[in-house]
């Protein structure tokens, strides 16, 4: 639908603009301090935007103050645009978006009102008064992995995704890298739907894969369909978005989950405090600072394969990177050299996979 | 490799269903004469409300698929309004009609909590040994109710259309609107009659989507397949048994994808999602080029009828 975008965006972005958008002082907030979100999907979606209504709450608590929403607002300019100049109309000054698709109007909208703050989850545009934010969702992806490939008996682990962008890709690899780690053996066979919110493609691809003998089912798409179907069948799952146990609470052994409001308290208090820079190519976050963190682990996964992934959670805040040289791709080309890390630019480009996953073009 | 035919096989019922419920409907309505584009509209009004009674009122998986009927049939009433009493356009309307569908099931089922909750939905008919029968248990009898129901509904929907008064009666509102007034049939009358069991029916094929298939609502989910049953009508040329066998194609189709996948083979993905829609094109452009005569095509077809209006 609209977060893998960055992508190519953010890679082009990077390949073709040598010479940086110099970002003066830091951005100085005028007046009182008065944050709204713009949640893209309904607000109990169960996925997605539920994760950043979800966030919004905490938020409330971490800043002690109120943060009006409002959700259902979809990605053109004439949904956003009164949306937003609304909330700037009321005195707010710090707008968080949360939509791929709002990228560009928010990039108008900041250039239009310089005193005001705006964040975009899983947008591609940035500049002095506008931040995109997008997390690492490999990181989190790689731990389930990890509780995958340990929980799983046959090895055979599949996954349920939406479209093959990068960052569909790199938690496909991801998955796998981590599989691999507590299952040496562990292959990921990946069935794509070709859509994000499509609970029958979903079941019938999680059908399909447990009919193969997958014991373990990941998905980076949006529905629960994945968790249900393997709950359903006796298998395992590990979710996206949410702590998914929430529809499967016997097969969800791990789950990807958002944790926005872990970035945005200590972002908000800067912006506060006078001394917020925005990130030139957008903030690009991890576990450490609150992208994605894990819901871990169900009773399948075995303590020492559960505390074994909390240590490489911790090497991971540490500064550990996944997808770290020497690295193959699935043809046996060699994608990450020795002692050097996927950049930025590469993973959002993302377009290959490692060793042990099978997937279709 | 005969595993991969019998779980494929299994599951084709299931994917078929849905499209052969909604061209049934459509082809009814269509019949007596009136466009119905809003089939992608009654498969939404039909998914959610048939959640809306499994979370509601109780898990009554019967009572949830009568209740998404229902609601459709409701619903088509203010497109018989429009097109059949103030004679709007019927493209036009049908259009405004899966808009409006789309908006309203969204907007109630946020409001009522039902999104992405989990239901048990509509379970196999238990038959004992039958379903654990080598190869043809699977296929054939490890189905739900309405999947061992689509047989003799395609007969009985043929049966009507075909043989009985009331069929002729529609028919000839379909071929002839002035004609069958002259007759004495009640245009208007049939063509309400023949959009509200159209939409039931179209209803019927959401309520199973969800119910019975997904088990599960989300906002939007029929996914185009109302408009995949439009071109499935056309591709039938309005004839019920000729539907039936092209829902099973799509739903052949729809089952197969994702299996080919999690076998392993290494097909271009966007060119697999491609096929049932290229399998649309290609049937009407076949169609068009046997152009026979033969056509069951109801003559009047989306046109309004006014009495007594010069030509």
């Amino acid at each position: 639908m609209f977060r893998p975008f960055l992508t190519t965006c953010l890679a082009a972005a990077l390949a073709l603009s040598p010479a940086l958008p110099v970002l003066a002082a830091p951005f100085k907030l005028k007046g009182e301090p008065k944050v709204a979100m713009v949640i893209f999907g309904q607000k109990n979606d169960g996925g997605w935007s539920q994760a950043a209504d979800e966030a919004r709450v905490k938020m409330e608590a971490g800043l002690g103050m109120k943060i009006p929403a409002v959700d259902g607002v979809k990605e053109n300019a004439t949904a956003i645009r009164p949306v937003v100049e609304l909330f700037i109309k009321r005195g707010h000054n710090i707008i968080i978006g949360t939509a791929f698709g709002y990228s560009d109007t928010f990039k108008e909208l900041s250039e239009k009102y310089p005193d005001v703050a705006f964040f975009n989850l899983s947008g591609t545009t940035n500049g002095p008064n506008l931040e995109s934010v997008y997390g690492r969702t490999y990181e989190s992806q790689y731990l389930c992995g990890m509780a995958a490939g340990a929980a799983s008996k046959t090895g055979k682990l599949g996954f349920v995704a939406a479209n093959p962008f990068g960052v569909v890709n790199w938690t496909i690899s991801a998955y796998e890298l981590g599989a691999r780690k507590t299952n040496p053996n562990a292959t990921l066979n990946v069935v794509y739907t070709g859509a994000w919110n499509d609970p029958v493609k979903e079941r019938a691809a999680a059908q399909a894969l447990a009919e193969q003998g997958v014991d373990v089912l990941g998905q980076h798409v949006d529905t629960p369909a994945t968790q249900i179907i393997a709950q359903e069948r006796g298998i395992l799952g590990t979710g996206h978005h949410r702590d998914m146990r929430e529809f499967a609470p016997k097969a969800t052994i791990c789950s990807s989950v958002w944790t926005w409001d872990k970035f945005f308290v200590p972002e908000i208090k800067k912006v506060i405090a006078g001394t917020w820079e925005p990130a030139p190519y957008g903030a690009f976050i991890t576990i450490a600072d609150g992208g994605t963190d894990i819901a871990c682990c169900g009773t399948a996964v075995p303590k020492a394969a559960a505390e074994a992934i909390m240590a490489e959670r911790a090497a991971i805040i540490a500064g550990k990177h996944v997808f770290a040289g020497p690295l193959e791709d699935r043809e046996g080309k060699l994608r990450v050299p020795a002692g050097q890390t996927l950049s930025d630019a590469d993973l959002w480009k993302m377009d290959w996979y490692v060793k042990g996953v099978t997937t279709q073009k | 490799m005969s595993d991969f035919i019998v779980n494929w096989l299994a599951n084709v019922p299931a994917f078929a269903l849905p499209y052969a419920l909604a061209a049934l409907g459509l082809i009814i309505t269509e019949k007596a004469g009136v466009l119905s584009l809003g089939a992608e509209g009654f498969l939404l009004v039909g998914a959610m409300s048939g959640i809306g009674v499994l979370l509601g009122i109780g898990d009554h998986p019967a009572l949830a698929l009568v209740v998404a009927a229902f609601s459709a049939a409701l619903l088509s009433l203010v497109y018989a309004l429009l097109v059949v009493t103030l004679r709007v356009n019927q493209v036009i309307g049908g259009l405004a009609l899966v808009f409006l569908a789309q908006g309203m099931t969204g907007v109630i089922a946020t409001r009522a909590g039902w999104t992405n909750r989990p239901v048990d939905g509509l379970q196999p008919v238990p038959l004992g040994g039958l379903g654990e029968v080598p190869v043809l248990g699977p296929i054939l009898f490890q189905h739900d109710i309405l999947v061992f129901a689509a047989v003799p509904l395609v007969a009985l929907v043929a049966h009507v259309l075909g043989r009985t008064m009331f069929g002729l009666r529609l028919r000839a509102v379909g071929d002839g609107p002035d004609a069958a007034d002259a007759a004495g049939i009640g245009v208007a009358a049939t063509r309400y009659g023949a959009i509200a069991l159209g939409a039931a029916l179209v209803g019927l094929a959401g309520g199973y989507l969800s119910v019975g298939v997904a088990k599960i609502w989300v906002e939007g989910m029929s996914g185009g397949r109302g408009w995949i049953a439009v071109a499935l009508v056309i591709f039938a040329r309005w004839q019920p048994w000729r539907a039936l066998a092209g829902a099973l194609l799509f739903g052949g189709i729809e089952a197969l994808i994702p299996r080919i996948a999690a076998i392993g083979v290494a097909l271009p993905q966007y060119l697999v999602l491609m096929t049932p829609y290229l399998a649309t094109l290609a049937v009407m452009i076949w169609i068009c080029l046997r152009h026979d005569g033969t056509s069951l095509e109801p003559r009047a077809l989306g046109i309004a009828h006014m009495r007594e209006e010069r030509r």
